[in-house]
């Protein structure tokens, strides 16, 4: 990096000791579509709105919601292109863990490796940091676990949590909603409510997306024919 | 992490290790040896798919290193790999094109292509120019059907509905020339197979011990591990071995004190 021009941090402190581009790319993340976790009993479930620019955008060709490994799947608030990036490296971070260690990588670490990436960002010459937070989710020998990481590389493991546009009056709801025992179906039902609230519009099959994992540790997304039996039972 | 931007990396063999070795062996070190793995690995293409077989013995020169090793690789669950040469070699670039297969399925969200597998071990053999020692049989099934390939040290690679591999190829190949024929049923297929390693573990010195086989078809693979034992052992002692003293005859006696040269002193135990 050092033969660059712009070998020096963008990133620097105000005098208030605030690092104002982290802010800026929380702000950027506010802004951005509501998603929520929900770490049930038994597993966790991811989901997100999918509100497309146009009724002529192909929804089948978004997919919000992505795997990093079998049992690791990805939801994010904020800027789809960054989150591209953060998801190429960090499937490439779990392979390398793997060839490695002959250990499917666990939750924690690849959370880890990937605040790591994102704190990077916020400490090299030439580039921004990432405008997007994700939530994490995946099940290993841990049990289920739900990690939200932040622009700033801060990661938290949380019950539930939710980022984006409506984050205040979900987490409020989902306070109010969550119950340590909780099954993941109950789970779903009030991820599918939560993201309801907030909606403008009418929530359907085809513009939300979930992610869910069971104790058999297989990470999937939803097809909307699975997502429009869950709309239902909610109904 | 070296930075913040992955640079290109500069491509090529890096020789630094080679100047290295060179003054270690004029200095008179004598470099470690290799496994090589000796061995029989096969492949054919049946009506529904590709069977794999492969021995499991490892030598060492002259010695017997593992007598029951693992030579079919896993790439992807439609395809597997069986590898001869120097038993690093093949268990590090098929573990590596299997990585990187992974991360393009996540990439194209489609199940691999054996063509794909087989791009990425030729290019990767190239560019070492033969000093990765590995022989491969790569077999699959993908969207565009079963596929049989060779892959070679130095990089080239043969497309083929039967082929054999390691020092027991020419015994094998001579099995799979008499009868194979095309549209095997399953158990043809398995049965060709394992004559034809059973055929490698008989007559090559290098090949020996169980018959591993692979059967891939459209949507299904079964990794028959140890398929055929040919080569139990028939003796072990239930009694065991005893070596009681004096059944070995003793030449000569030296006693030396280390009393006198260990001083233990009182002390005070050590401070935190």
């Amino acid at each position: 990096m050092g033969d660059s021009q712009y070998s020096f941090s963008l990133t620097t402190f105000s005098p208030s000791g605030k690092l104002v581009q982290i802010e800026h790319a929380l702000t950027a993340v506010g802004s951005g579509q509501t998603s929520l976790g929900i770490k049930a009993a038994n597993g966790v479930v991811i989901a997100t709105e999918k509100k497309l620019p146009s009724i002529l955008v192909d929804e089948t060709s978004v997919q919000k919601i992505q795997t990093l490994t079998p049992n690791i799947g990805v939801v994010y608030s904020g800027m789809g292109p960054d989150f591209r990036v953060l998801v190429r490296k960090s499937r490439k971070q779990a392979q390398q863990y793997y060839r490695l260690y002959k250990e499917t990588i666990p939750v924690t670490q690849l959370v880890r490796e990937t605040a790591a990436v994102m704190q990077e960002f916020t400490q090299s010459g030439g580039v921004r940091p990432f405008g997007v937070s994700l939530l994490i989710a995946g099940y290993d020998d841990n049990g289920p676990q739900l990690y939200q990481v932040d622009p700033s590389g801060s990661y938290f493991s949380w019950k539930a949590s939710a980022m984006g546009k409506n984050v205040s009056n979900a987490k409020t709801f989902l306070e109010k909603r969550y119950t340590e025992d909780m099954e993941l179906d109950d789970a779903i039902h009030t991820a599918i409510l939560t993201l309801k609230e907030g909606y403008e519009g009418q929530i359907s099959a085809n513009n939300i997306e979930i992610g869910i994992i069971r104790s058999d540790r297989e990470f999937k997304v939803l097809s909307p024919s699975e997502i429009k039996d869950f709309l239902e039972e909610v109904e | 992490m070296a930075g913040a931007m992955d640079l290109p990396a500069k491509g090529g063999f890096s020789f630094d290790l080679c100047r290295r070795n060179a003054m270690l062996a004029e200095k008179g070190l004598k470099m470690p040896g290799f496994r090589k793995t000796g061995t029989t690995i096969v492949g054919l293409v049946f009506q529904d798919g590709v069977v794999l077989g492969a021995d499991t013995r490892a030598t060492e020169g002259p010695i017997v290193a593992d007598k029951n090793c693992e030579k079919i690789h896993f790439m992807a669950p439609n395809i597997y790999c069986c590898g001869a040469g120097t038993a690093a070699d093949t268990e590090a670039v098929t573990d590596m094109v299997s990585s990187q297969l992974q991360l393009h399925r996540y990439a194209t969200g489609r199940e691999s292509r054996v063509v794909t597998a087989l791009t990425l071990l030729k290019s990767h053999l190239f560019s070492y120019q033969g000093h990765v020692s590995a022989a491969l049989v790569l077999g699959g099934v993908d969207v565009t059907g079963p596929h049989l390939h060779t892959v070679y040290p130095h990089g080239s690679t043969d497309t083929l509905p039967f082929a054999t591999m390691g020092s027991g190829s020419l015994a094998a190949m001579s099995v799979f020339e008499s009868k194979y024929k095309e549209g095997l049923t399953r158990e043809e297929g398995i049965q060709l197979v394992s004559d034809a390693i059973c055929a490698g573990i008989f007559n090559d010195l290098g090949s020996g011990s169980n018959v591993d086989v692979c059967v891939i078809t459209k949507g299904k693979t079964e990794y028959l591990r140890n398929h055929q034992l040919p080569n139990p052992r028939t003796y072990v002692s239930s009694k065991g071995y005893s070596f009681t003293k004096g059944q070995t005859e003793v030449l000569s006696t030296k006693i030396t004190q280390l009393k006198p040269k260990v001083e233990v002193t009182e002390s005070d135990a050590m401070e935190e």
